[in-house]
């Protein structure tokens, strides 16, 4: 029996904005100003999200995830592989996700296939490889020029790959990395290689590319049931197109979750984190109010084919999810799931049964939330809601993808 | 005439091409780009009266293919030779404003024998320590959705400016012409994003291969290249002229036609 997987993800937001962040500036992205980080008042903040991930492996998540965001108050972990490193100091069982580290930043892409088989070497094989080709806070802050990147990118991960998997020496004739001497020591515990997910936002590029290569398909729009279940069913058709058959592990979402004793409860005791996370860390990237950083017409990096398919599909000015105005319209679209352990077991089973996803990547932590309330909420999920949902899971999957047993032989 | 496509290199390039007498090369900036898609604009239809004036659309701007080989200027500049071979011509007058400006720049210090004179609006291209070019790529992304007024403040005279409004509106414009702006962006962030932020470092010193007479115009509220990059060309330029247009912003070939249709024309109409 196979059932869903669930991830324990971190942000590493700034908890220590002051009140009046909102009013006075137009982004928590690239421009946010860093007199505002305290080294006093942080002093030990990584440490407890650190605790807290380590805290996730204790609970019995199937995995632990980190990412990489730069100068913003969204996510304090310019470095998740240096986090991953810690992680395998104090973690035995849990995978380490990496999702993922952004190949345009580094000069040369091999430093993260390094890295990672380092990484991978420390940990006995628990890192599942994220690549990531960012966003436009990227392009400002690093200056990534974002009509390059994709190709960057793509030559990037299959350089890594190759290095992993081939001899080396061997010669690497690519036009962004000519590189005469790629010859890595260490290689990665796990052969041929980790497993690699990719995030992306719908476009049916990054699928095709996924496809092509065998890459899992991580979606990382926040984006509510029945577009998740359109967003499956497209990469389920390019996996096909492409001569391979889906199966559940195929594809993770993020998803965000409070979960406390009763629905009420829930929502009282997230609201302070949550309304931090959609007003603060949000304002820049998800919100229609300010300036957002990380997608529009001064980072084209989309083709201008896709662009007017973009145009022709969005309305202009329209709400984010950092513009929600209350619970209710939260509720409604399905990123955020705060409720009793019974809601929340209801409504990650309506998503399972409806997308057919099985990996679920999710955070518990937000903004400025409290430490003990962020813990207390995963040990509820972990205790009440993980293994109903796994033991349901295994049903479904095992009705609806009867191959998997095969399937997953094949892909190990 | 207006416009027509001709093939380079297996791309299609748009020309918007008008009147007769010697030829005049207008090579295109961030405001003209809507311009160039329709009719002939206002201010290449006055100097049509004495020259045969072409504008060429860079690669991926108004009708013209985007080329996915552009990375850098150098890859422009063979595109460029490429047009002119095409269009047969040999020796022309060069205008370019604002990043157009900075490319005739580039073409003028490696082939200064073809070009009979160099006009330079608003241009972009030269780094100017302490004084750097606005970053127009940040202010394209809108505020709150919906809004461009820090971006038509850095291309005109200021947020409220009427031509700004026109071609930069707020919200979403027809499509057509949120596409034409959007391949401009791209264009222009092929070669002048990163880095260097819609310059080249070696340009200023390699200048001084051109010795034929030029002309610097600057819009007198210029909010995206400040006034020390005229000053800058002027300097490597022999001293070249520096004409300010007063109440115009950094787009003065669509804000002050007029003023820089007669300032143009005389200047041609001397070499």
């Amino acid at each position: 029996m196979h059932a869903a997987k669930f991830f324990c993800w971190h942000f590493m937001a700034y908890p220590y904005l002051p009140d009046d962040f909102d009013d006075k500036y137009e982004s928590a992205w690239v421009t946010v100003p860093n007199s505002l980080w305290d080294s006093e008042k942080s002093a030990d903040l990584y440490q407890e999200y650190i605790d807290q991930l380590v805290y996730g492996e204790e609970l019995g998540f199937d995995g632990l995830v980190l990412n990489e965001h730069h100068q913003n108050v969204y996510g304090l972990m310019a470095s998740p592989n240096l986090i991953a490193a810690a992680l395998s100091q104090r973690t035995e069982r849990a995978k380490l996700v990496v999702l993922g580290s952004l190949l345009p930043l580094r000069k040369n892409p091999l430093r993260i296939a390094e890295e990672y088989a380092m990484i991978d070497m420390m940990t006995q094989g628990r890192l599942i490889a994220g690549f990531v080709v960012g966003g436009g806070s990227e392009a400002f802050n690093y200056n990534i020029t974002s009509v390059k990147a994709r190709s960057q990118f793509w030559e990037g991960c299959d350089l890594i790959t190759r290095a992993w998997t081939d001899d080396g020496p061997f010669e690497h004739e690519g036009e962004h990395y000519p590189l005469r001497y790629v010859n890595i020591w260490p290689k990665p515990r796990q052969q041929p290689h980790p497993e690699v997910w990719i995030p992306g936002s719908l476009s049916i590029e990054t699928m095709e590319e996924c496809a092509k290569r065998g890459y899992n398909y991580f979606l990382s729009s926040r984006v509510h049931g029945s577009a998740t279940k359109a967003a499956v069913s497209r990469f389920a058709q390019i996996v096909e197109d492409h001569g391979g058959a889906y199966h559940p592990y195929r594809m993770g979402v993020l998803l965000s979750v409070y979960v406390a004793e009763s629905d009420e409860q829930a929502r009282e005791e997230a609201s302070e984190g949550v309304w931090y996370f959609l007003r603060n860390c949000l304002k820049g990237h998800l919100r229609r109010e300010g300036r957002t950083q990380t997608f529009g017409p001064g980072i084209p990096s989309q083709s201008k084919r896709s662009w007017e398919n973009y145009l022709n599909n969005s309305e202009p000015g329209r709400d984010l999810l950092g513009d929600a105005k209350d619970w209710d319209t939260l509720d409604a679209g399905g990123s955020i799931i705060a409720g009793s352990p019974e809601t929340v077991r209801r409504r990650l089973m309506e998503l399972i049964e409806l997308a057919g996803v099985g990996n679920f990547l999710i955070q518990f932590h937000f903004g400025n939330m409290k430490p003990e309330l962020a813990r207390k909420s995963m040990h509820l999920f972990a205790t009440e809601v993980m293994p109903t949902l796994r033991q349901q899971s295994a049903e479904l999957f095992a009705r609806d993808f009867p191959n998997l047993d095969e399937q997953l032989g094949e892909s190990a | 005439m207006s416009g027509r496509a001709i093939e380079v290199d297996g791309n299609q390039v748009w020309i918007i091409e008008e009147g007769n007498g010697g030829p005049v090369i207008y090579l295109h900036g961030f405001a003209d780009v809507p311009g160039l898609a329709g009719d002939v604009p206002p201010l290449q239809m006055e100097l049509a009266k004495d020259f045969q004036i072409i504008a060429p659309a860079h690669p991926a701007c108004s009708k013209s293919d985007e080329r996915e080989d552009l990375d850098n200027m150098e890859d422009l500049v063979f595109h460029y030779l490429d047009v002119f071979e095409a269009l047969d011509l040999d020796t022309f007058h060069l205008v370019g404003s604002c990043l157009g400006g900075w490319v005739a720049a580039e073409i003028a210090s490696r082939y200064p024998e073809r070009i009979r004179s160099l006009s330079l609006i608003g241009a972009t291209g030269l780094f100017v320590k302490g004084h750097p070019v606005a970053d127009i790529f940040w202010v394209a992304q809108p505020e709150d959705g919906l809004y461009y007024n820090d971006l038509r403040n850095i291309l005109f005279s200021s947020k409220d400016s009427e031509i700004g409004n026109e071609l930069f509106p707020d919200g979403r414009g027809e499509l057509d012409r949120e596409l034409l702006r959007y391949g401009m962006f791209r264009f222009a962030s092929r070669f002048g994003f990163s880095p260097p932020y819609l310059h080249n470092r070696k340009l200023r010193s390699r200048l001084r291969r051109y010795k034929g007479p030029a002309l610097v115009i600057w819009g007198e509220n210029d909010h995206l290249v400040p006034r020390e990059h005229a000053t800058a060309y002027s300097d490597e330029l022999n001293n070249a002229p520096i004409e300010i247009i007063s109440e115009s912003g950094h787009s003065v070939q669509v804000e002050a036609v007029a003023d820089a249709a007669a300032l143009i024309l005389k200047f041609l109409s001397k070499n």
